[in-house]
């Protein structure tokens, strides 16, 4: 069975080339190593079931080389078989020892005969969509009743083909028109941004000291609602003990923050 | 609406037992989603054997005819005919996407394989089809038809009625036949077998759905 090429496949060889000899094809995104190995054999007009696959190992090299960067997320399966061909092929070349040339090669041990199965295979699928491609002329073949379709599809409808489509520029002055109908919008609210600063956290910090040998941090918080204010007020009160001037406990997570003023001989103990 | 009231249904319908082929092409005719046989048995008080025969009279009765009949599994529908094609587009306003090569290799291996995991189809294509999967999934060319009982319990794949009106089929048998000579070749070297239950699910024995329903129902559709 020799193998022509039926169908329009996604892999073509550059314009100029000579077939028997190409190794510059154009690959389709999504297509694998297998559809380029299957095009370099249809492109020699090669049977896929006889021909030697380690011949092709030179020219799927070359091919890969020249596919760019663009096939990089599925490199490894390119690579995969490329190394498979390179196995074939060094079989195919080094002489066999006396002992395997008497014993049989079980066929998952012969990488080539693996190989040929998955492209015949692939092949045979390959083929079947283009014959499904075929049967897909239009785009709908076969509908069937669906209300939803059909009330949208009847008020669509109702326009008669025949009618020219509008003039965009139509849509363009209509749309300049309702915008000088458009009240003015009134100016955004003004949008001060808030800034709480460690500096301003830490002299509250530092009053509550002031007015109190310790205090719980929850306590002092009590009334904030907001999350960015507890936040910083916590960070100024780690920079406090950074600093050294305040010392803090917790018995347990989630428990009361106990600050007080450290000792300034005491220091590292405090910050415990 | 269907579904409920089913004896006052079953004695419109000329009583238990009998299954008029109009009564059949006018329930599928007022049906806005697919009907499982065992349904339409249960709607008509036929047994199900006089539907599954009055199903094949309609279905020669409607060969010549602007409608046909299509089945999935255990469900029919009724959907215009492919030669009405052209028209039926202008009127619906459908204008779909052009499916890719890859598309079509795809769904070609999920169509002829089904239901299959999508590491059986890479493994077929040879490279990664999650992406093009994806898309036929989006296009409802291809349906969620349960999962495989093997590690991981992947999704199995399969095709639907939108698959068999896209290419003018009336069922899977209706499917162009593969090339024998190749399929022969890979039958008798035992490779085709190998190659998809390598490592993955053997989507024919692991299948977990119901053997009674045939056809495993899609989210939406409600069997009786």
């Amino acid at each position: 069975m020799v193998v022509t090429s039926p169908r329009s496949s996604s892999v073509s060889v550059d314009a100029g080339a000579r077939p028997d000899r190409a190794t510059h094809v154009r690959l389709e995104a999504f297509d694998g190593p297998l559809a380029l190995l299957l095009s370099l054999i249809e492109q020699r007009q090669l049977d896929v079931l006889e021909v030697p696959l380690g011949d092709l190992a030179g020219a799927y090299l070359e091919a890969l080389s020249g596919l760019g960067d663009a096939r990089l997320p599925h490199l490894s399966t390119f690579i995969s078989v490329c190394s498979q061909l390179i196995l074939i092929k060094s079989r195919a070349l080094l002489p066999r020892a006396p002992a395997s040339e008497t014993t049989t090669i079980e066929p998952e041990d012969d990488p080539e005969a693996e190989l040929r199965a998955r492209l015949v295979l692939y092949k045979l699928y390959r083929d079947a969509a283009g014959r499904l491609a075929l049967r897909s002329i239009g785009n709908v073949a076969m509908a069937h009743r669906d209300a939803d379709v059909a009330a949208a599809a009847g008020v669509a409808g109702a326009q008669p083909p025949a009618v020219r489509p509008l003039d965009s520029a139509l849509l363009v002055e209509a749309l300049s028109a309702s915008l000088r109908l458009a009240p003015p919008t009134p100016p955004p609210p003004e949008v001060m941004p808030r800034s709480v600063t460690l500096a301003e956290r830490s002299a509250i910090i530092r009053t509550a000291l002031r007015s109190a040998p310790t205090f719980v941090l929850q306590e002092l918080l009590r009334d904030v609602r907001d999350r960015v204010v507890v936040a910083v007020t916590f960070l100024a009160m780690l920079e406090l003990v950074k600093m050294r001037e305040l010392s803090v406990e917790q018995a347990r997570p989630w428990g009361p923050i106990v600050c007080r003023a450290a000792p300034v001989a005491d220091a590292h103990q405090g910050s415990a | 609406m269907i579904g409920e009231d089913e004896a006052s249904n079953a004695a419109d319908l000329g009583g238990a037992g009998d299954l008029p082929v109009l009564a059949l092409e006018a329930l599928l005719f007022v049906a806005e989603r697919p009907l499982s046989r065992q349904e339409i048995a249960s709607l008509s008080g036929a047994p199900r054997e006089t539907v599954d025969a009055r199903l094949g009279d309609l279905e020669v009765d409607l060969r010549d005819r602007g409608i046909r009949l299509l089945s999935v599994g255990d469900r029919v529908q009724l959907s215009t005919a492919p030669e009405a094609g052209a028209l039926i587009a202008r009127y619906v306003g459908l204008s779909g996407v052009r499916l890719s090569p890859a598309s079509l290799e795809t769904l070609a291996i999920v169509a002829y394989r089904q239901p299959i995991t999508r590491g059986a189809i890479e493994r077929i294509r040879g490279v990664d089809s999650d992406h093009v999967l994806r898309s036929l999934l989006h296009r409802r060319l291809v349906t969620e038809q349960g999962r495989a009982d093997s590690a991981g319990r992947p999704i199995l794949y399969g095709t639907g009625f939108d698959f068999l009106e896209r290419f003018g089929l009336t069922s899977l048998d209706d499917l162009p036949p593969l090339d024998a000579d190749v399929a022969a070749q890979l039958a008798e070297e035992g490779r085709d077998d190998s190659l998809t239950s390598d490592g993955d699910a053997t989507t024919d024995e692991l299948v977990t759905r119901d053997p009674e329903l045939g056809d495993p129902p899609p989210e939406d559709a409600t069997d009786a």
